[in-house]
């Protein structure tokens, strides 16, 4: 009995004081690359905000944020979490078959009704003289058999459907599957969308693609699910899809003045940057292959940046709009709308459930 | 600052403990006086003030109460009156100015108080210290400093449990530091840090996934009822374990709040094993004094009523809350008055089960918010309004929290207490319990570091 207490007590002060000292002693970090995110710093104790009961909260954001071991506690309340306690997801993270999904429910109707009319407001501002089509993208629980939470996802179109009464459909549900998504992460794969792609650009009255590609393995990918459940699951391949028409290409990114092409390879935390260098408001790229003048603005999510290359085949110029970087109020001082370009609205399931365009 | 987190387990507790354990023993009060006031200032440094005025005036009135018998009934009233007045004020202004706006034209401006956090629990027991005084149970402390640490001493300073004078009065002057005292201490907080993180906090969150749905069906109005009963079982006497816990590491012996309510076989039975320190408290403070039983059959209904009002809005400035303490004093009178004879003679499944259901519905109105809110979740119980027995949702759910669900209902009870202590099993439990600890404690860590959900329930207290 004496020896148990003893026990207890070292242990327990090992324990506290253990992670007291390696608290202070290793430095902080910015961000988290398993999380995507910045880190919380330590707060500032001034005279203004000692007497600030909010100060208590942010130094607990950032001795939870920076604490010893945090990525491998996070795994061990995961594993804790699936394992014993039988939970059907972690803070909406699941594995089912060697991939990671995150749960999408419920439809936020207020959510998209304010992301589809802001749509519909941008089509009836500039868009009525063009050729304008739309598309969404499922997330990839669309294509996943088993009993997680989903949204209604013949609710969501049909009520997306409603709002773009003038605006032609393009269904390309029936040309991805499940192995079209990364295992890691949410986007799509470029190497599985040669098919989304001739859909979309037949559907907007262009003639079926002509161009083979050469995949070329650009290495592993660790997506942003990958760390997120503590799961035994391997980082994907990545590919990028080359030929000439998208080597000639000439990307121009509005926002930093730089000319680039189609993959940017500069070191960034997400991968999948490499298509069209990933984040940006506005990027163009011209088709130095084709003179006809055509034209195609895509106003799009991050899926577009992979889809993109694959359509630059039938046009001259591509201007890719990213309406979560930039407002819809002013894209005209920066985009010159034209009769008769083609317009692409191609959103996931997941941007339209949130409200987040400008 | 709230126990189950980081800044506490690993930045307060152990820079405490390191200091108060290498202190003399003539300054181990100072060390706990100054570190409690630290912890109440870094959550309320706004009113952290008004405890002090509240502390002083329990100081000045216990002396005089004690000096000046002949008017030590006027004084302890004029001192009940100043301690209770910030309560009342801080707590129901607002709710009374509410009230009285519903039938004034021009209605009063609310004055938007913050609560202090506390504010209940420090002012019950600078209360209870004083009539003590007052009932010559005990001696006016005459060193401010030793009273103030009985009041603000933090294990029990935020979420109870309300610590009587008369317990700790003695280890305020001298108390014995052992090995076993703190090893328990160890043993009883990392309890209470699991109660509170991995059942409460698990179960809390499916509460807060059904109030967020639109999804309705009777299979999630009754997961709801139990998770809401569990998640404040847990959190609560997660949170009194923890303060036992740290008490006993410090070498101070508290009361115990629960009794494993669950296992009760009528309401009568049920309030005597929860949240003890209150129920006991108005037991011997308002209660006996008014005459318990001991008067006519009008009085004691009375006497009833009155308590389980007060118990109720104790719990917060809402109607509710009356409404919750209204229910429980009739059924009270109901079971004292009829229905004791069948429950005991019942067997106990039954005379539970019938216990737990109407816990459940109290919690539901406890939890409530408005009347629309309470009601369909009351009816939503029994299928009311046509709402469908099971939904994809509720299916999905059940079997996310299954596991949770029976380790609460199990740890609701006292059976892994009893397996624990049984004569074939102590000498495994010595082995795996410093096992225990450790596991127990960087889960608990893990869950802290990872979960988003992490609620202080008692801010309405």
């Amino acid at each position: 009995m004496k020896v148990k207490n003893i026990i207890i007590t070292a242990l327990f002060s090992l324990i506290t004081v253990g992670f007291l000292i390696m608290n202070i002693a290793i430095e902080d970090k910015d961000i988290s690359l398993e999380e995507r995110r910045k880190l919380a710093k330590l707060p500032e104790f001034t005279k203004e905000n000692i007497f600030s009961s909010d100060l208590i909260n942010k130094f607990e954001s950032y001795a939870v944020d920076q604490i010893a071991f945090r990525k491998e506690l996070r795994s061990l309340k995961s594993l804790v979490n699936v394992k014993l306690l039988g939970q059907k997801d972690d803070n909406k993270y699941f594995e089912k078959d060697g991939a990671i999904y995150k749960i999408e429910y419920p439809i936020n109707y207020s959510n998209l009704e304010k992301t589809t009319n802001l749509l519909k407001n941008v089509y009836d501002k500039y868009l009525k003289n063009m050729n304008v089509y739309y598309a969404i993208i499922p997330d990839k629980n669309f294509y996943l058999e088993d009993d997680h939470l989903k949204i209604n996802y013949d609710e969501l179109k049909e009520l997306v459907n409603k709002k773009f009464t003038n605006i032609e459909y393009i269904d390309i549900w029936n040309e991805l599957s499940l192995d079209s998504y990364y295992k890691t992460d949410i986007h799509w794969r470029q190497e599985h969308l040669e098919k989304v792609a001739n859909k979309i650009t037949t559907s907007m009255g262009n003639e079926d693609l002509n161009s083979a590609y050469e995949k070329q393995n650009v290495g592993k990918f660790y997506g942003t699910y990958y760390g997120q459940i503590a799961a035994e699951v391997e980082a994907d391949e990545m590919y990028i899809l080359k030929n000439e028409i998208i080597d000639n290409a000439v990307v121009y990114n509005y926002e930093t003045n730089e000319v680039l092409g189609v993959y940017d390879t500069k070191d960034t935390n997400d991968k999948y940057d490499i298509y069209l260098s990933g984040a940006t408001p506005l990027i163009g790229i011209k088709n130095p292959n084709v003179k006809n003048g055509k034209e195609l603005l895509i106003f799009r999510d991050s899926f577009g940046s992979s889809l993109a290359p694959l359509l630059i085949e039938d046009y001259e110029n591509i201007i890719l709009i990213d309406l979560r970087y930039i407002s819809s109020q002013i894209i005209d001082k920066f985009v010159e709308f034209k009769d008769g370009q083609d317009v692409l609205f191609i959103y996931s399931t997941m941007l339209l459930n949130q409200n987040i365009l400008k | 600052m709230i126990f189950s987190s980081i800044t506490f387990l690993f930045y307060f507790l152990p820079v405490l403990l390191i200091i108060y354990y290498l202190v003399p023993k003539k300054a181990k009060n100072i060390v706990l006086l100054v570190s409690s006031m630290l912890f109440y200032f870094v959550g309320e440094p706004k009113y952290i003030f008004l405890m002090l005025v509240s502390i002083l005036v329990t100081y000045i009135f216990g002396l005089l109460i004690s000096k000046y018998e002949k008017h030590s009934k006027i004084l302890l009233t004029v001192a009940l009156i100043i301690t209770g007045s910030f309560l009342v004020f801080f707590k129901y202004f607002d709710f009374l100015i509410e009230n009285v706006n519903l039938f004034l034209n021009n209605k009063l401006d609310l004055l938007h108080l913050a609560l202090p956090v506390g504010i209940s629990f420090y002012t019950f027991q600078m209360m209870s210290y004083l009539i003590d005084v007052y009932r010559k149970e005990v001696p006016a402390q005459k060193n401010i400093l030793t009273l103030a640490l009985y009041v603000v001493l933090f294990p029990q300073l935020i979420a109870g449990p309300i610590v009587r004078y008369t317990t700790v009065v003695k280890e305020l002057e001298d108390r014995e530091h052992t090995f076993e005292k703190f090893s328990k201490g160890v043993t009883r907080f990392t309890i209470g840090l699991g109660k509170k993180v991995l059942i409460a906090n698990v179960i809390g969150e499916l509460a807060s996934i059904f109030l967020a749905s639109g999804d309705r069906s009777v299979l999630y109005h009754w997961m709801y009822g139990i998770a809401v009963m569990m998640q404040i079982y847990f959190d609560f006497s997660g949170y009194s374990d923890m303060a036992i816990g740290l008490g006993k590491m410090f070498a101070f012996e508290y009361n115990e709040n629960f009794n494993y309510p669950y296992i009760a076989t009528s309401i009568t039975e049920f309030w005597r094993r929860w949240h003890m320190s209150l129920s006991s408290w108005f037991r011997d403070y308002v209660y006996i004094p008014l005459g318990g039983n001991r008067v006519s059959k009008i009085k004691w209904i009375r006497n009833i009523f009155v308590v389980w009002l007060f118990t109720g809005i104790w719990h917060g400035a809402a109607w509710n809350f009356v409404v919750w303490g209204l229910y429980f004093a009739v059924i009270l009178l109901i079971e004292k008055i009829l229905l004791k004879k069948y429950l005991d003679k019942m067997p106990k499944i039954f005379s539970n089960i019938y216990t737990c259901i109407l816990v459940m519905i109290s919690f539901i109105i406890f939890n409530g918010n408005g009347i629309k809110d309470i009601s369909e979740n009351l009816l939503g119980l029994i299928g009311y309004n046509g709402i469908p027995l099971v939904s994809a949702e509720s299916i999905y759910y059940f079997k996310s929290y299954f596991i949770i669900f029976v380790l609460a209902i199990i740890g609701s009870t006292p059976l892994m207490k009893m397996i624990v202590n049984s004569e074939k099993l102590k000498k495994v439990s010595n082995v795996l319990e410093p096992v225990f600890v450790v596991i127990i404690l960087l889960v608990s860590t893990a869950f802290i570091v990872d979960g988003s959900f992490n609620p202080f329930l008692y801010f309405r207290f």
